[in-house]
């Protein structure tokens, strides 16, 4: 099992009271980015393409805080840009830590292994690597060479300090499942934690446009690379999301389950859709359309959407919701099987 | 324009990734990054992405897309590259081309310290290199009213901040007050108005801190005297240096925008010592020998090093808030 038993339990806490408050909408990953520089341009990505003004602001520390306070998800996800080029990152990672939030800090590894002596070793904070795949895709998608080599041994380094480390993969359209299986063999070797997959978003202003999966191209893409699962792969993820983008399932997008806070605001309505900003989390969760997004709404940018950050809150959801749905993730868990 | 081309810019403008310009009915007008928009009105950061304005859409005349678009940018760089992969060594997202830097201009050591301890840099031979807010600056002793030119044709950057000590003109000025100038003015009556856009990002950083926004004025020697002071203080006028009229007036001819920052030292009503008329960039040894020369010159110096401290913090806690500002002029580029 990928995630720790700690983790679990206060996770499912968490679910628990808010089941028992029957509140409708409440976040389970708050998606932090405070900042939008990036040190790569990767070729699916739409973060970072803003002025250079806009992309040398950050957030500072009391803010991040202050934006976890209010959303209060007990898991909290620092992406960007690229977290590590904010000098204060170490100090952010460990005020949210202090306050026993689950941070899970995304990055592409070319700055972690320097970085470690500032940070220290938690229960409480994980670096999840962004490894789209083995060395000539990942270099590929990432857009320059050498990238793989670099994050592999900046995992190396932060294993052997005690850091937990997972991985973080996006697919596109030509990924082999193949090679990909043989990627995640070679990531469990490394000792990782856990993996995430997930498709990409097709960001209406990334550079390439024409990778991007649809939703039958992930559900044959993902059946095939997680068809009879090895026991030795551990994912980071809800059983039930992996079988969603296998197509064995289908669940609707819980948009707010991921609310996302960078220097504009809280995002309207998710981490991928940039309709507006909300100046508080309260008015994103109460003054938001929601009935405009998900599948079912028919908006058309939600139709081939299957990302981690919509649909993971609603596969978690669904194991405690029903008694047979979380049955069925705990035998996943057991069994390995999917 | 129909309120229907103002909504349809206005959706636009959300979408773009690029400074706007907009043009209200008043005729005045507001650069900006467009974030979000809402049924009556649009929300905008300014060029430094320091300040957040709301603007109401009913005030709106027209929208220009002033800025380059910085999605059009990464995809034609994408194109350019499409297949083959970047260097190892390319700089960060936006490092696209190395901005030009920001020139700091001071004339005695003293005031440099105060920079370099802004910057947390150390002075290297009279001159100090480090990074405000991402922008990269460097500062120079220059002397009193020389060297601006040969600084600015040597450096060549996007912004020249004059910045050091000044003697008080008006009577409510203490020690370590500082006074951004809207205007710089030479003792032959010339006057330079400081550039709209830098001085309004400095004094919106600035806010907060004892300043004050006025004239100053450019004495071709040190008004050491208070009678001296009170023959240059007129009104609108708060305070005189030496070296910020040459700066000003070098770097218009360079085209280059310009701050001019001083903390007071002296205020109206009080005299330096005579060793302060001589022209140096470090007065060290001449204010020993005056120490040495009788009790009331060592209280008077003992003053003017408490002065000298309560100025050179003023101008160090000024510099680190001016950061964001100074990249107003990176914004107009």
């Amino acid at each position: 099992m990928a995630i720790p038993a700690g983790q679990m339990m206060a996770v499912g806490r968490y679910l628990l009271k808010q089941r028992l408050a029957r509140r409708e909408r409440y976040p389970l990953v708050l998606m932090l980015e405070p900042l939008f520089r990036c040190n790569l341009s990767c070729t699916g990505c739409g973060k970072i393409q803003y002025p250079v003004q806009l992309l040398r602001r950050q957030l500072s520390v009391e803010e991040c805080v202050s934006a976890s306070d209010e959303c209060g998800a007990p898991i909290v996800s620092v992406a960007g840009g690229e977290p590590l080029l904010h000098p204060q990152i170490a100090d952010i990672a460990r005020a949210l830590a202090d306050r026993r939030r689950f941070v899970y800090l995304c990055t592409n590894a070319i700055l972690l292994e320097r970085k470690l002596d500032e940070f220290e070793p938690s229960k409480y904070l994980s670096f999840s690597v962004h490894m789209d795949g083995p060395r000539a895709e990942h270099d590929h998608s990432v857009c320059r060479e050498g990238v793989y080599d670099v994050a592999v041994k900046a995992i190396r380094a932060a294993l052997a300090r005690g850091f937990r480390v997972t991985t973080n993969t996006t697919l596109f359209e030509g990924s082999d499942p193949e090679r990909m299986r043989h990627f995640f063999d070679d990531m469990m070797e490394l000792g990782v934690e856990g993996m995430m997959v997930s498709p990409g978003y097709s960001y209406e202003k990334a550079p390439d446009q024409e990778h991007f999966l649809r939703r039958e191209r992930s559900h044959q893409l993902f059946a095939r690379m997680l068809g009879s699962p090895k026991r030795s792969w551990s994912f980071n993820q809800s059983p039930l999301f992996l079988q969603f983008l296998m197509g064995k399932r289908d669940f609707e997008c819980t948009p707010w389950g991921n609310p996302t806070y960078n220097i504009f605001g809280w995002q309207r309505p998710c981490y991928l859709l940039q309709d507006g900003y909300a100046k508080s989390f309260r008015e994103l969760m109460e003054e938001t359309d929601w009935s405009r997004y998900g599948r079912k709404s028919g908006n058309p940018r939600c139709q081939d959407c299957m990302v981690h950050c919509g649909f993971e809150p609603s596969a978690v959801r669904a194991a405690f919701e029903s008694p047979q749905a979380m049955a069925e993730t705990v035998a996943s868990l057991v069994t390995g099987r999917l | 324009m129909t309120e229907a081309r103002i909504a349809e810019l206005v959706d636009r403008a959300f979408d773009y990734r690029g400074y706007v310009t907009l043009r209200r009915s008043d005729g005045s007008e507001l650069v900006g990054f467009v974030y979000d928009r809402g049924a009556s009105h649009l929300d905008l950061f300014d060029e430094t992405a320091t300040r957040r304005t709301r603007v109401p859409l009913a005030e709106i005349a027209d929208i220009a897309f002033t800025g380059e678009d910085a999605a059009r940018k990464s995809q034609d760089i994408w194109e350019r590259r499409k297949g083959k992969p970047e260097p190892r060594e390319t700089p960060a997202h936006g490092d696209w081309a190395d901005p030009a830097k920001v020139l700091v201009l001071v004339a005695l050591e003293q005031e440099l310290r105060s920079v370099a301890r802004a910057l947390g840099a150390a002075r290297r031979g009279g001159v100090v290199r480090g990074r405000l807010s991402g922008s990269e600056v460097v500062a120079l002793a220059v002397g009193m009213g020389e060297g601006a030119r040969r600084a600015l044709a040597e450096q060549r950057p996007r912004l020249v901040v004059s910045c050091g000590f000044s003697g008080g003109l008006d009577a409510a000025l203490a020690p370590g007050d500082l006074v951004l100038a809207t205007a710089v003015r030479s003792t032959g009556g010339d006057a330079l108005a400081a550039p709209e856009s830098p001085r309004q990002a400095a004094a919106a950083a600035l806010d907060g801190l004892r300043c004050v926004q006025g004239e100053l004025v450019c004495a071709t020697s040190v008004a050491a005297s208070r009678e001296e002071k009170r023959a240059l203080a007129s009104p609108g006028a708060l305070a005189v240096d030496m070296e910020s009229y040459p700066v000003a007036q070098a770097a218009g001819e360079a085209g280059v925008p310009w701050l001019a920052l001083r903390a007071i030292i002296d205020p109206l009503e009080s005299s330096l010592p005579p060793f302060t008329r001589e022209a140096r960039r470090d007065y060290f040894w001449p204010a020993l020998r005056y120490a040495f020369s009788g009790p009331r010159a060592a209280a008077g110096l003992v003053r003017l090093a408490r002065n000298a401290s309560r100025a050179g913090a003023a101008l160090e806690a000024a510099l680190r808030r001016l950061g964001p500002a100074l990249a107003v002029a990176e914004a107009h580029r």
